[in-house]
């Protein structure tokens, strides 16, 4: 079984090795990723959701609904920690 | 090839990172062990995120400058600026992260209270033997 | 209130979620009810959904009235509308069904329950809907870990089994998290639309490849695509009846719906045919996956777990009918999704009504029912009936459309294990029914610990009327199944 994870793991990685190959350099300014949709909320942020923070504007307004998601999470974790460690009191 | 390293080392380190976790998911037979490899493989995927967002050059945090009163109308330099949506989605995977080891653990609780012991093969052998 | 009917659908039973332990702790009593209300309004909206997309055309919902791709956007179109409505209403079956199985299997834990059951179907409707690839993962992970929850409070085994399919279930997202982020390093946006439009020209570079591999085997996990399928037999069998009557029709088909997605709407179709062998690799996937499903099936004695290999091999009609790549195999595809959730619901409610009045469920259960229980084996007999595939019950028309699919595109060994396993379903349904006919309850020496004196009757109504329409939906769906084949799914094909 370890050998055999350990043959998953090295192949895993070298799948993921190689689609690096083709990336962007790292830090490229002006690779895709911040060049498409980043400079809208960097240079829209300030006027159109009154926020300097940027990542702030994007969690709260731009993306909020994933933020919605995330408390849902967390909710969900909860509400899944008290079904399955709670017992019940024995009267 | 030096130069080939250093635009992509940063990718590597972390899948090798990713990959360490994603044995020790695989292989252990400790249960807390397993937990533990599921965390280093979602934390390191949370780092190859925030990689991508640095930019070369001399930039700064994704906060722009307050001008009081106005509206800011002077133009941003996006240059300047790191990438903030990369950080915007690893706040969310990080919470998500936390939750499933909550769960988790209350899995590995729920474990512990049945079988007295939280190796694998000795669950498995209770089991067998039908306790 | 109708124009926004599309975040509603996801919006009630997540805020009904939030008010149902402050419902619980008021009275215990009101939490079922509760929950059918929540999820009859959440049906309401889905129908009016399907029928705005079928009269205008695909539905786009700027959520926070930002454009996309600066915001996430819901994009319905017919096959998310078709989906929307199997899912919530399987649900809404499932929880009017749950109430005597829940109170007697978790008598302690019944407002927690219903809570996270209805964080779980916010969570498949939540995938369903969503046109974004970051907000898919958020509600994949809300139905994931609600998923853990419900199965890890079954049977004796059911943590262990649990475990298991957490560290499965969570390489399986990660795998999808990091397809995603290949995506988004490429090209730059998370908007499935979006993506669409960016990505043909990066086609040939390695990134796109690493990201679909990725994409596929994460989503492969999550569908329990032989050979990974190793976590869902032990972890719908030990569930509790109610869960797994809901999670093992729904989550599946919810994986293949996400894996239809990408194969079809953010990778365009040329890609998986033409570029990569994707589709070809599919087939055989699919084909490998049906004769293991079946056989691993013959070789079960507990019902509920010949139920689960069951579904393994339905997984795989799916995964090699979208392999296939043609319009006819897509259609059945896309019917056989359909059809499979609510066969699959119709036969584990079986499982559950039987759990209900036996306390077990192996295969030796079946004896003598069909005399005590005439309802519930009409119905089991209309399940079992489906998935063999005899007309004019839904399964035979999907699988039609499969084989005719498989002979368009000349893969002989699908067809031949299509037929197989129709076959093998012949065997292990026609053992039941002999079991459930022939032998009698009386005449058995052997004690279920004590549970001889149990009467045997016929179900609660709670439990019954669901089971039952869900047997008559199966007979309605195979009879109408033109109807919702040239009005639905029709356009839900992609263009190959």
């Amino acid at each position: 079984m370890k050998v055999l994870s350990l043959i998953t793991a090295v192949i895993v990685a070298g799948a993921l090795v190689y689609g690096t190959l083709d990336m962007p350099k790292w830090g490229d300014p002006h690779s895709p990723a911040s060049t498409h949709v980043s400079p809208y909320y960097i240079r829209h942020s300030l006027e159109q959701t009154a926020t300097p923070n940027v990542v702030t504007s994007v969690l709260g307004d731009y993306r909020s609904y994933d933020t919605l998601g995330e408390t849902t999470v967390v909710f969900t974790a909860g509400m899944a920690c008290i079904l399955l460690l709670r017992r019940g009191r024995k009267k | 090839m030096f130069e080939f390293i250093i635009n992509y080392y940063n990718y590597w380190v972390y899948i090798g990172l990713m990959m360490i976790g994603f044995y020790a998911m695989m292989a252990k037979k400790n249960l807390i062990k397993k937990i533990i490899g599921m965390n280093i493989f979602q934390s390191a995927i949370i780092f190859f995120y925030i990689s991508t967002s640095v930019k070369k050059g001399d930039i700064t945090v994704p906060i722009l400058e307050y001008t009081h009163g106005g509206s800011g109308a002077h133009a941003v330099d996006v240059m300047q600026y790191a990438n903030p949506l990369p950080h915007v989605l690893m706040l969310t995977a990080i919470v998500v992260m936390v939750g499933t080891l909550g769960v988790a653990l209350a899995v590995a609780i729920m474990i512990y209270r049945r079988y007295d012991t939280l190796e694998e093969n000795e669950i498995i052998m209770n089991i067998r033997k039908g306790r | 209130m109708i124009t926004q009917a599309p975040v509603l659908i996801v919006v009630i039973p997540l805020l009904a979620a939030f008010f149902c332990p402050l419902i619980g702790l008021w009275r215990k009593g009101l939490c079922y009810s509760w929950v059918v209300i929540t999820l009859l309004l959440c049906v309401l909206a889905s129908i009016d959904t399907l029928f705005a997309v079928i009269r205008n055309g695909t539905i786009h919902y700027h959520l926070g009235g930002w454009l996309p791709p600066f915001g996430i956007e819901y994009v319905i179109d017919h096959l998310n509308a078709m989906m929307l409505i199997v899912v919530s209403i399987i649900s809404l079956t499932v929880a009017i069904y749950s109430k005597p199985t829940v109170e007697r299997e978790l008598p302690k834990k019944v407002v927690y329950f219903y809570t996270v059951f209805l964080l779980q179907v916010t969570g498949f409707l939540g995938i369903v809907i969503t046109g974004d690839l970051f907000n898919l993962y958020v509600f994949l992970e809300i139905a994931s870990l609600a998923g853990y929850a419900l199965i890890a409070v079954g049977e004796d085994g059911a943590p262990l089994a649990t475990f298991r399919y957490i560290v499965m279930g969570t390489i399986g997202a990660c795998f999808y998290l990091l397809g995603i982020g290949y995506i988004y390093i490429a090209t730059g946006s998370l908007n499935m639309a979006d993506v669409q439009q960016l990505l043909p020209k990066l086609y040939d570079s390695k990134v796109i490849l690493t990201a679909i591999a990725f994409l596929l085997a994460g989503l492969a996990i999550k569908m329990a695509l032989f050979p990974v399928h190793v976590w869902l037999p032990d972890a719908y069998t030990k569930a509790p009846s109610a869960s797994s009557a809901l999670i093992a029709s729904l989550m599946t088909k919810i994986s293949l719906y996400v894996m239809i997605r990408v194969l079809f709407t953010v990778f365009k179709p040329q890609l998986s045919t033409k570029l990569l062998p994707v589709t070809d690799i599919m087939v055989w996937a699919g084909f490998v996956a049906i004769c293991g499903g079946a056989i691993m099936a013959l070789a079960q004695t507990d019902f509920k777990r010949m139920l689960c290999y069951i579904v393994v091999a339905e997984v795989g009609y799916i995964v090699g009918g979208v392999g296939l790549a043609n319009a006819t195999a897509m259609k059945g595809a896309i019917l056989h999704i359909l059809n499979d959730a609510v066969m699959t619901a119709g036969l584990f409610t079986v499982a559950g009504i039987i759990m209900y009045k036996t306390g077990h469920h192996d295969l030796s259960d079946f004896k003598g029912l069909f005399k005590k229980m005439p309802f519930t084996m009409s119905a089991f007999v209309i399940g079992a009936l489906s998935i063999i595939g005899v007309p004019p019950t839904c399964g035979f028309f999907s699988k039609w459309y499969l084989i005719q699919g498989a002979v368009i595109a000349e893969h002989w060994a699908f067809i031949a294990a299509l037929l197989g396993s129709s076959l093998i379903n012949v065997i292990l349904f026609f053992r039941i029914i002999e079991i459930g006919y022939v032998f009698n309850v009386s005449n058995t020496g052997h004690v279920h610990n004590g549970s001889n004196t149990t009467i045997i009757d016929e179900a609660p109504l709670s439990m019954l009327i669901p089971t039952v329409s869900i047997a008559v939906a199966i007979i309605l769906i195979g009879l109408y199944n033109q109807t919702i084949l040239s009005n639905i799914i029709a356009y839900a094909v992609p263009k190959f």
